[in-house]
């Protein structure tokens, strides 16, 4: 497979793994703007289990491990908490960063310099298994939402949570469960960043990717299969900038890819008609009981 | 953005604020340091001298501005998470105007001021216009904002703005006529903290004491009553994400005029995040959360200090906000579920 071709899977692999997790959050009705913290959460596990002797493919479940707390985290502040989750998300990118940069400095002292780690072996043409896995991952999201029923029932948690409370369901369960689902894909993506192309932990190593995946979620309008050509499209604009700039070529484009992402998604958003396809209660607290019963005699 | 009794609001943040320091502590000893040497460091780095105390005041500027930005968009329940974004298109601008400027030192810098805020108010409109027109909730397009406008930096460094004198990805710098200068020798703090602190006084003013200000409170705090007794809700809201813009704008601007003197790649250190944090700490008070706003940069300063002096990493600057913040709205949380 040529250079270009794999690279861009690389990049847009892990871009992939955290948009679907953001998408199965959002489609439950809550929303995790503090993505790319998660994303440097799961880049500093993979990178401290491997800088302590753990398997590329073990660091991988160190990750995903650390994502699940993340994610439980997250959701009993935003879920069970019933806390804005924009503003917990906020604050959850200064803890992500801070605390990461905090660990980094802790584990590799003052020295400056590069800790290495061993990346995933290759699998087919040249690329990790895991990385082939991410571009599954939107399919069995699409199915999982649309034919299964607990996917169904994610789903009514974030159009109509009063219906899905009144079916007997809890709302809190449903959006903590894709909670930690997310957290477990937003880890895994941070880890596959410093698992394939940068075999390194560097403060902020997500460099805005988890922003990044945000955007693409909106510029699929919340449907797992669309997340793919945005995904391609990223890493093919990123593969293309790292390009010109080992070529030595202009980098007046490097900002242009750069910037293209968020206007797409900005785009997207102005072409669509109300909220471009959310989920109607996207970012509402969940219901709390007594608002559904019947009000007592 | 909910109103609460005084009362309840300090209880909050005395919770906070003891996780806050339970935090430092915790974070001291997991480096290896004596928490009380580390504290003292932070405090010497953060006040405990002139040069000290003037780092802390050069850094505060622009946390208080885009604090007050943030919490001016609360309360008329605009959502602004792009101040981030807004502060660059103001450091660009100032970036874009302020090397062309001579002459009287005072008009130069008005002017590269007043384009600066308008580059920052220009930056939110695209969010406003979304919000109002299509529904966009301004929460997504802020943040896509902020993506492109750190890309328009990235670009703009190694393009239109680069300092033909050299390599780097950095803009021309300003004449030093043109910059401020400190206030008091061996000092880092320049005019520019004054400025920060009366536009506090300003919308805290307007805010709480004005026609208008009670018109934006209204709307954030009951948009169906605002609108059943008349108030212009939209415009009320455009004007809500125009000023906060302007003042993250701001920010940007006087960061190129006082403390950088050009921009360059990446420009800011998560200015606008941390602003929201003082924000919210504040509850979106425009005086508690320019002090706020004060503290998280002592604590910035401060933290450069203590690494130096005991080993425990700087980071701690950025951890300590935002579990301030997540202290103050799970203390919120608890408390509002408990009522009838």
């Amino acid at each position: 497979m040529s250079g270009f071709v794999a690279v861009t899977l690389l990049l847009a692999a892990p871009l992939l793994l955290a948009a679907a997790g953001e998408l199965l959050l959002e489609r439950a009705g809550s929303i995790q703007i503090g993505l790319e913290g998660t994303m440097l959460i799961g880049a500093f596990a993979a990178f401290a289990a491997a800088r302590s002797g753990a398997n590329p493919h073990a660091a991988l479940l160190a990750a995903a491990g650390a994502g699940l707390v993340a994610g439980a985290a997250f959701a009993a502040f935003a879920v069970a908490g019933r806390a804005d989750p924009i503003l917990v998300g906020t604050a959850w990118n200064l803890v992500a960063a801070g605390g990461t940069a905090f660990s980094y400095r802790l584990l590799a002292g003052a020295t400056g310099s590069v800790l290495e780690i061993r990346t995933l072996p290759p699998f087919v043409f040249g690329l990790p298994a895991a990385v082939v896995g991410a571009f599954l991952v939107p399919a069995v999201l699409q199915v999982f939402l649309q034919r299964t029923r607990p996917g169904l029932r994610l789903v009514a948690a974030g159009e109509n949570p009063l219906a899905l409370e009144a079916m007997g369901g809890s709302v809190v369960f449903v959006r903590t469960a894709a909670s930690v689902l997310a957290g477990a894909l937003g880890a895994l993506g941070g880890a596959l960043l410093v698992l394939t192309v940068s075999p390194t932990f560097v403060e902020g190593v997500t460099a805005g990717r988890g922003f990044l995946a945000l955007a693409l979620v909106v510029f699929a309008r919340w449907k797992p299969l669309r997340l793919v050509p945005g995904a391609l499209l990223v890493g093919g604009a990123t593969a293309l900038q790292y390009r010109l700039q080992a070529g030595g070529g202009t980098r007046i484009p490097y900002a242009v890819f750069l910037a293209l992402p968020g206007l797409l998604a900005l785009f997207a958003l102005a072409a669509a008609r109300g909220r471009g396809g959310a989920p109607k209660a996207l970012g509402t607290p969940a219901p709390r009981r007594r608002a559904i019963s019947p009000r007592p005699p | 953005m909910k109103r609460e009794p005084f009362a309840r609001r300090l209880a909050i943040v005395a919770v906070a604020f003891s996780v806050a320091a339970g935090a430092l502590v915790v974070l001291a000893l997991l480096a290896g340091a004596s928490p009380v040497d580390a504290l003292g460091a932070l405090a010497e780095g953060a006040a405990g001298s002139r040069a000290a105390l003037g780092e802390t005041l050069a850094r505060a500027t622009t946390l208080v501005l885009t604090a007050l930005g943030a919490s001016l968009a609360f309360r008329a329940g605009v959502l602004n998470i792009g101040l981030e974004g807004q502060f660059l298109a103001g450091a660009v601008a100032a970036a874009a105007v302020g090397p062309l400027l001579s002459g009287a030192p005072l008009v130069a810098r008005a002017a590269l001021l007043a384009a600066a805020a308008a580059a920052g108010a220009l930056w939110v409109l695209p969010a406003a216009w979304l919000e109002a027109r299509r529904g966009v909730p301004e929460v997504l397009s802020t943040i896509l904002l902020n993506l492109v406008a750190a890309a328009a930096v990235s670009g703009l460094v190694r393009g239109a703005l680069q300092d033909p004198a050299g390599d780097y990805p950095q803009s021309r710098a300003l004449a030093e006529a043109v910059r401020f200068a400190p206030l008091v020798a061996g000092s880092r703090a320049t005019a520019a903290i004054l400025i920060a602190v009366a536009l506090a006084l300003l919308v805290a003013l307007v805010l709480e004491r004005t026609p208008l200000g009670l018109k934006l409170r209204a709307t954030g705090l009951a948009p169906a009553a605002a609108r059943a007794i008349g108030l212009p809700g939209a415009r009320l809201r455009l004007l809500a994400f125009a000023a906060s813009g302007a003042l993250a704008g701001l920010a940007g601007g006087l960061e190129v005029l006082a403390v950088t003197g050009r921009l360059y790649d990446p420009f800011s250190a998560g200015a606008g995040y941390t602003g929201i944090a003082a924000a919210l700490l504040g509850g979106s008070n425009p005086l508690a959360a320019a002090a706020s706003a004060v503290l998280f940069a002592g604590l910035g300063a401060g933290s450069s200090a203590m690494q130096r002096d005991t080993g425990v990493p700087g980071a701690l600057a950025t951890i300590v906000p935002g579990v301030l913040v997540l202290a103050v709205l799970a203390a919120r949380a608890r408390q509002t579920g408990n009522e009838p």
